[in-house]
């Protein structure tokens, strides 16, 4: 029997098309039907150079169901090149092309000796949803358009994270990576953001590196740039939020790239020496055990509720209480993943289940007892139930709703930090 | 269920005309995956209309909308044309304009603009409906 999934937090995978517009002129030309690039834009921040609204699109109907739409999808391409002064097209194919079996990567073949590049990646709705459709973008990038370099640029790291747009704090937190790598004396390479862009891709090559921080999104574009480019890469599965996992980040990544000893504690000892002055000022905040809810859950993607539950139960000594990753994780990273809610200080192990149906989470959230008011870290779908529980909530995680984030972070020291503002901004609120 | 199919065709071999070009149109009985040639329907044309149409008299020398020779009848024409088809399920021309698409959307007849064969045509509208009405995937192979 059909089965219904009760507030779904990702889209398709043709929401890829908001990875390749975080890359800075990148233009993705879409092969579908005329409503899946509005559905599929309703984040806040798409505007800009191009935004979703311009993108080419076939808008294929009918008749090329029928008849085959690849004559149109020639011409948008075609006009695309002609019209849109971008440095990179990608072609993103929907699901209807797909079915009908139009031969999407053969059109795009007749446009690789052009001026331009032209890449194709197959984003089928029914191929998986757009953290998949991320994957399928890099995986192009690599395939289609990279070449293996002779040359490596000493301490280049290609840094890799979360997907755009779907992670509210994607462009904060790459700029925040970077500025920690360079801090350890590496140089970073990323290709999503402002001023990053087609030369940063074609970096990519000469990296010594890759660093992906992801407790599983992009772990196959890194196998793939391994193969092809001959680019070994560091898996790093936590999001490091807070000075516990920061610290042991910068150490980890010193050990992979060779950086002294000394060099990485002198990096971590001044930004701790720096995060505990925080704390230590705000330690009646702490320990006055009233203001903060006794445990927590978090709703996201593998990497928020991962990265989150780690920095409350080392940094801030709350309690976990369930944790749900609600991204679809594909079954052959769930274990190891599970394994990292077990990996926590205190001797404290954290359930977590991968949950893609609101209304059985919000069934568990309600049925455990949180000895007091729960703490939760959601997507949007969670207010409601918080505030019929009473207790309070921050908006982390896609559906966001109530909060506009430019370019603000989570990641890294200054992110633990502006992550305990946000969760004592609510909690100190309930007593005004 | 059976049901018609208009064809915009010259020749009767091809789908050559544009949908203001017609002045028959052929209709074919398709049941299943078979089809048979039915009739050859022909537009009349309107009297009253032709004479009150600016564009058709001397004193307008405009190739707008008659640049092909045959005019594309404005909307009273189309709407002639396209009640002349009201039974059938979709209409194959090589061009059909914005007028005549959106009234024939109104109907819920489809309309393809398509130049080519006419049995190649047929064989993909039959094979298209054919799985749409028996809720078959349209996944090919």
């Amino acid at each position: 029997m059909a089965k219904l999934l009760d507030k779904q937090r990702y889209k398709c995978a043709l929401g890829a098309m908001q990875s390749v517009q975080a890359i800075e002129r990148a233009l993705p030309i879409l092969h579908s039907g005329p409503g899946c690039a509005q559905k599929l834009s309703e984040s806040t921040g798409s505007s800009g150079y191009f935004s979703p609204n311009i993108f080419p699109c076939t808008s294929i109907n009918e008749k090329d169901v029928v008849f085959g739409g690849v004559k149109k999808l020639n011409s948008t391409i075609k006009n695309a090149l002609k019209v849109v002064d971008a440095d990179l097209y990608v072609v993103l194919t929907g699901c209807i092309p797909e079915i009908v079996g139009d031969d999407s990567s053969e059109v795009v073949s007749r446009f690789t000796d052009g001026e331009k590049p032209v890449i194709y990646a197959p984003t089928a709705g029914f191929k998986g949803n757009n953290f998949k459709g991320h994957e399928q973008v890099i995986d192009a990038i690599v395939e289609q358009y990279l070449e293996k370099s002779e040359t490596k640029q000493k301490g280049l790291v290609n840094i890799w994270a979360d997907v755009p747009y779907q992670d509210l704090f994607w462009l904060g937190n790459i700029r925040e990576l970077e500025k920690l790598i360079k801090e350890i004396g590496l140089t970073p390479n990323t290709i999503f953001g402002y001023k990053r862009g087609i030369d940063n891709i074609n970096k990519i090559p000469e990296a010594e590196f890759n660093l992906l921080v992801s407790p599983w999104v992009g772990l196959g574009s890194m196998k793939k740039m391994e193969r092809k480019l001959g680019i070994p890469y560091l898996h790093y599965k936590t999001l490091p939020i807070g000075a516990t996992e920061t610290s042991k980040f910068l150490r980890e990544i010193g050990k992979f790239a060779g950086v002294a000893d000394e060099k990485i504690e002198a990096v971590i000892k001044e930004h701790e020496d720096y995060y505990y002055y925080l704390i230590e000022r705000y330690a009646d905040l702490f320990l006055e055990n009233r203001v903060i809810n006794k445990q927590f859950t978090v709703v996201a993607d593998a990497q928020y509720t991962l990265g989150i539950t780690k920095f409350l139960v080392n940094d801030l000594g709350l309690v976990p209480a369930k944790q749900f990753v609600v991204d679809d994780t594909p079954k052959n990273y769930r274990e190891q993943i599970a394994e990292e809610f077990k990996n926590l200080n205190y001797g404290i192990e954290a359930e977590v289940s991968f949950e893609t149906d609101g209304y059985k989470i919000h069934e568990e959230i309600q049925n455990h007892d949180y000895h007091g008011y729960p703490l939760v870290l959601g997507g949007y779908y969670e207010k409601e139930v918080t505030e019929s529980l009473k207790g309070n909530f921050l908006n982390v995680s896609w559906p966001v709703q109530d909060k506009v984030v430019f370019d603000s972070f989570y990641v890294g020291y200054a992110g633990g930090i502006r992550l305990i503002e946000d969760i004592y901004t609510v909690a100190v609120s309930r007593f005004n | 269920m059976a049901y018609l199919v208009a064809i915009g065709s010259s020749d009767g071999e091809n789908i050559d005309l544009k949908f203001g070009e017609v002045d028959h149109f052929l209709i074919y009985k398709v049941s299943g995956k078979e089809f048979t040639l039915l009739e050859s329907r022909v537009i009349e044309e309107n009297e009253d209309y032709t004479e009150s149409n600016i564009c058709r008299t001397a004193e307008c020398n405009s190739e707008g909308c008659s640049g092909n020779g045959h005019g594309c009848g404005g909307s009273a024409g189309v709407t002639q044309k396209v009640e002349r088809i009201a039974d059938c399920r979709c209409v194959l021309c090589a061009k059909v304009g914005f007028q005549a698409q959106k009234q024939f959307e109104r109907k819920a007849i489809s309309v393809f603009d398509i130049a080519c064969n006419i049995t190649e045509a047929l064989e993909k509208i039959a094979n298209y409906y054919d799985k749409i009405d028996n809720h078959k995937s349209l996944r090919q192979g």
